[in-house]
């Protein structure tokens, strides 16, 4: 009431009021402890001291803020209306990636500029990930019923990346397209039935999956899951190390830069896959605890807002987001926690890489544009 | 309107619903993390944390400083000095480069084989001694990358590397994960070739010795002495190897500035206890003196003991091996040279080679009959030089007229002891008594260098060998046919005679020593006898003819007697075979060695009537006892009996070729500072 009374308030604090401080609090926390670990991870691997990747990380973050910042500024709304142009743009990459992309650990996932091996490139699977949330979004913000057509078209709209993505071959990403997708639809479309019928299906294929199309190496993973014991001269070395790593660091870790499993380079992906054992190993079961807490807040936040949004395409987005969130985190943490087989699947953030830091941003970015629309209509 | 709006509301109550099933999930997924952290991090974490100590801890052996050996004057003969050990690890810890980086960087390095190329670059690095030496090098490395077992760990290939060795491999970052040099010590003999055969040498354990050892003694690349004190005190000399344990990386490799929480854990050192000192009782100055005195003989052998202890206080076998050549690369030629060399500088001659005694094997004849109570020492017989027996003919150096028992011994005369053999019974049966009541045929016990038994024979021994002759106990009787013993066992025979018939085990080693100086271990008087083995009238006999050898004008060591110091003593002048001559070599001379000519011997003892030490000196084909052998004996005797009336520290060192000072003569003034 006062405020009605008082002068208008200056740009400068509309602006204010227009952030959304809990993600960009969160954020920013997030990428301090990310930071802190890789240059730690850089210790092993002849980097460290905030340079080499420490430092094209934080060049990342930089860019990825900018664009955070510039989406958020953005109505959402715009998105609605490019949707399609985007999806189109982010399955064009795809497409060019499966005709001239480089090579990285043996799959096809890079785009580079600047001829072969060049530091500049970037990998379309990952912007990928966002234009889905967007055509989903719309998609099912368009679908005013239930109807199995509008399923259809997510369905086809969802599969055609992830079938670039697996044949790439990224199993692990194509997996999570489809994650992101189903958990969008579960939520605003699904009805319980429909659900469980999906559930049986996924059953049914990851059967046939796993007896007709594994290839050998990934099914020496699951093995090696199952029992990395037996494998530890091999694939389950990589496990056993991991898990060294994270009883390593106890309740209260071994500190920053302090644990020997990271230190002497006995955790192999220690700045990509499995980032966050050297992060359970310094920081212990409390910071592991904490750094798991920000990022569910993270994804509690964005279905808060999902409930919160103007409209059904706003509402869809966040979810996509928050599904977005949730899946690399649990699928990255779990795989070092031995939930799931090894795969490679970044941890946002943690996970050096620039085209994951953007487009995270990227989506967070679509995330305050969002909560911005919701406050001030 | 309002049904629109109620079916807004609706479908919002819907979504808050669905969103809070969502939230729920989440909320338990990232719990169920959270319990899984708390799993591996507080219920398994002491465990998981002590799998992950095994990864970087390696613990590796420190060699104990050895034992070092002194003369009985404090002098050290065996020492160490700082050196460069090379060591290998054959199958080091790698990454597997042919597979994909997505797949090397998941698995664990694994333990290959060095390449051939990598085996190259390091033989480039370093000096050899010439092509077999390097091959064998080369052949060590390639057995142990094979052996799965041994080839894991650290292995010292090669030891005493130069300064030059040194500079050039440890620039060499490419072969930080298999190739090590650690700061060690090599061993080194300050008097070479003087004392190498006292104090043996060290060679690499062999895989057969290696095999014998207690498990976990010793390990492969491990140095032992092989000959000497450094092999019969083994144990004593090498100490006890300490553990040291250090921080490795992924690869293997030290690191050299690891994290504060990886030292906390690791295990305490433990240092290694150095090995013991060996005292011995030999007086490095005489076996300086025995050095000049026996300069020029192609090969031979002095012994200088204490009659009354045992205790060795020159002990020299020329030629010899310095033991420091083995602390180094050998060439092949070098080696194959002492190999095939007919001095056989391998063969200590005071205990491993056998000899005919000649006649300084009468005393034991003399001896036997002086046991038979109808044998009467003074009934002479009349020597002509000749003897005929069996239709052979049996003959002296000369002509010695009418000889008792003493004056045959003091002639030397052979033609008396034939007869003895003929018609007085001294058969071989009861010279084999006589000879082994002084330790003749058996090992005296010293306790180095493999010692030899030597041969007393019987008749059962002779038959055995072909036909027994009568004309072998003629032959026997005067130190030839086939009896055979070492100079050492002849120290042994005079001591007794000397002290009275105490048959001594002789001793090199005076005491053992901790490290720090505390006494472990003294050696005392050891003898094979309670009793005497002489009555003192044979005793006084034996003596008197002995000392009439040195001091009475018709006496064969007359002419070298001392003037400082009434010795007794017996030459020998011992006969090769002529199948001795003959089964060598077609050519008797060999690198200006007259292989026809006799072995010379000289055994005495001074002062002649208050024994103290006895000298046995051999001359392998040398000539006689009294040109070639005697002179050496008596110039160790001069030095450390004789000219101790000049005061006891005048003699001191003296550079090779100047002769000890006689009694009344002024030492040479720069003479005695040497070093």
């Amino acid at each position: 009431m006062a405020r009605l009374l008082g002068p208008a308030p200056s740009p400068v604090a509309r602006t204010l009021r227009q952030v959304d401080w809990v993600v960009l609090t969160l954020t920013i926390a997030i990428c301090s402890l990310a930071v802190l670990n890789l240059n730690s991870a850089g210790i092993a691997r002849g980097y460290g001291d905030w340079s080499g990747k420490v430092r094209s990380q934080l060049l990342f973050m930089g860019i990825g803020a900018v664009a955070m910042g510039v989406v958020a500024s953005i109505n959402y709304r715009v998105f609605y209306r490019a949707s399609y142009a985007v999806y189109a743009l982010g399955v064009g990459f795809l497409l060019l990636v499966a005709l001239v992309g480089d090579t990285l650990n043996s799959a096809e996932r890079w785009i580079s500029f600047g001829g072969e091996g060049s530091k500049f490139g970037f990998q379309p699977s990952e912007p990928m990930k966002v234009a889905l949330v967007i055509i989903v979004a719309r998609v099912l913000h368009d679908a005013k019923d239930r109807k199995a057509r509008t399923l259809l078209l997510a369905g086809a709209l969802v599969l055609l990346p992830a079938v670039f993505v697996i044949r790439q071959p990224d199993l692990s990403t194509g997996i999570i397209l489809v994650f992101i997708g189903l958990s969008m639809v579960a939520v605003h479309q699904l009805t319980w039935r429909a659900m469980l019928i999906l559930l049986l299906v996924a059953v049914v294929l990851f059967g046939l999956g796993w007896s007709f199309s594994m290839e050998g190496y990934q099914q020496d993973r699951v093995e090696a899951w199952l029992d990395p014991e037996a494998h530890a001269d091999g694939i389950g070395y990589q496990i056993l190390q991991g898990r060294w790593a994270v009883g390593n660091g106890g309740f209260l870790g071994r500190g920053v830069g302090r644990g020997t499993q990271n230190v002497l380079g006995f955790v192999p992906y220690g700045d990509s896959d499995y980032a966050f054992a050297i992060y359970a190993e310094e920081w212990g079961f409390l910071g592991s605890t904490f750094l798991i807490a920000l990022y569910t807040s993270l994804v509690l936040w964005a279905i808060n807002l999902a409930s919160q949004a103007e409209d059904r395409f706003g509402s869809v987005l966040c979810t996509g987001i928050a599904a977005y969130l949730f899946w690399h985190v649990v699928l990255n943490i779990g795989i070092v926690l031995e939930f799931f087989p090894n795969s490679g699947l970044p941890l946002p953030f943690f996970t050096h890489g620039g085209s994951n830091v953007v487009s995270t941003m990227l989506a967070l970015g679509l995330l305050m544009s969002v909560s911005r629309s919701r406050k001030f209509r | 309107m309002s049904a629109l709006r109620e079916q807004e509301r609706q479908a919002k109550e819907a979504l808050r619903k669905r969103l809070n099933i969502a939230l729920g999930v989440v909320v338990v997924v990232f719990v169920t993390l959270i319990a899984r952290l708390f799993q591996l991090q507080i219920l398994e974490g002491e465990h998981l944390a002590d799998e992950a100590e095994r990864n970087f801890i390696e613990t590796v052996d420190v060699e104990a400083p050895r034992g070092r050996i002194f003369d009985a004057k404090g002098r050290a003969l065996a020492t160490n000095r700082p050196a460069y050990t090379l060591y290998i690890t054959a199958r080091p810890k790698v990454i597997d480069p042919s597979l994909s980086e997505q797949e090397r960087r998941r698995t664990k390095p694994k333990r290959e084989p060095i390449d051939d190329d990598s085996i190259d670059q390091l033989t480039r690095l370093l000096d050899f001694a010439g092509p077999v030496d390097k091959a064998r090098f080369v052949q060590d490395i390639e057995r142990l990358r094979e052996d799965e077992r041994n080839g894991r760990y650290q292995y010292a290939i090669r030891s005493g590397l130069s300064d030059e060795e040194y500079a050039r491999i440890v620039t060499r970052s490419d072969f930080e994960n298999w190739v090590e040099i650690r700061r060690s010590s090599k061993r080194y003999y300050p008097e070479g070739e003087l004392a190498a055969f006292i104090t043996g040498y060290m060679r690499q354990i062999s895989a057969e010795e290696l095999e014998a050892a207690p498990p976990g003694s010793y390990r492969l690349g491990d140095r032992v002495g092989k000959t000497g004190i450094e092999r019969e005190r083994e144990n004593d000399l090498r100490g006890r190897p300490g553990k040291h344990s250090r921080v490795v990386n992924n690869r293997g490799v030290p690191v050299s500035s690891p994290p504060e929480a990886a030292l906390e854990v690791l295990p305490e050192d433990e240092e290694p206890i150095p090995g013991q000192d060996i005292h011995l009782s030999l007086d490095m100055d005489l076996q300086r003196v025995a050095a000049e005195a026996m300069a020029g003989r192609k090969a031979a052998a002095v012994v200088a003991m204490e009659v009354d202890t045992g205790r060795i206080i020159a002990m020299l076998s020329v030629p010899s091996v310095d033991p420091n050549k083995w602390e180094g690369p050998i060439s092949q030629a070098e080696y194959e040279s002492w190999l095939n060399s007919p001095f056989k500088p391998f063969v200590d001659k005071s205990v491993q080679e056998m000899y005919f005694p000649g006649s300084t094997y009468k005393v034991v004849s003399a001896l036997t009959m002086l046991n038979d109570p109808a044998f009467d020492p003074d009934a002479e017989v009349e020597c002509e030089r000749v003897i005929k027996y069996g239709g052979v003919d049996f003959s002296d150096t000369h002509r010695c007229g009418l000889v008792d028992l003493d004056e045959a011994i003091v002639q030397s005369c052979n033609v008396y002891f034939f007869q003895l053999a003929i018609d007085q019974g001294l058969t071989l049966a009861k010279m084999k008594e006589t000879a082994e009541l002084f330790g003749l045929g058996d090992r005296t016990g010293i306790g180095i260098n493999a010692e030899a038994r030597g041969v007393v024979p019987d008749e059962a021994i002779e038959t055995t060998q072909g036909q027994f002759q009568k004309g072998t106990t003629l032959n026997v009787a005067i130190g030839q046919g086939n009896v055979k013993s070492t100079v050492l066992q002849v120290a042994v025979l005079y001591a007794a005679i000397a002290n009275g018939g105490y048959v001594v085990t002789p001793t090199l080693v005076d005491r053992v020593e901790t490290f720090d100086g505390r006494l472990v271990f003294q050696t005392e008087p050891k003898f094979r006898n309670q009793e005497p083995v002489l009555s003192p009238d044979q005793r006084d006999r034996l003596h008197n003819a002995l000392a009439g050898v040195v001091n009475s004008e018709t006496g064969t060591a007359y002419s070298v007697r001392l003037e400082s110091v009434r010795v007794a003593g017996k030459t020998g002048t011992a006969e090769v075979g002529k199948e001795m001559q003959t089964s060598r070599t077609d050519v008797a001379v060999i690198e200006g060695w007259d292989t026809a000519e006799d072995h010379a011997w000289f055994a005495g003892y001074a002062p002649a009537d208050d024994p103290e030490i006895v000298v046995v000196a051999l001359v392998a084909h040398g000539g006689t006892g009294a040109d070639a052998a005697a002179p050496i004996v008596m110039r160790l005797i001069d030095y450390h009996v004789g000219s101790r009336g000049a005061g006891e520290d005048s003699p001191g060192r003296r550079a090779p070729g100047v002769p000890p000072a006689l009694p009344g003569q002024e030492v040479l003034p720069g003479a005695e500072s040497e070093d």
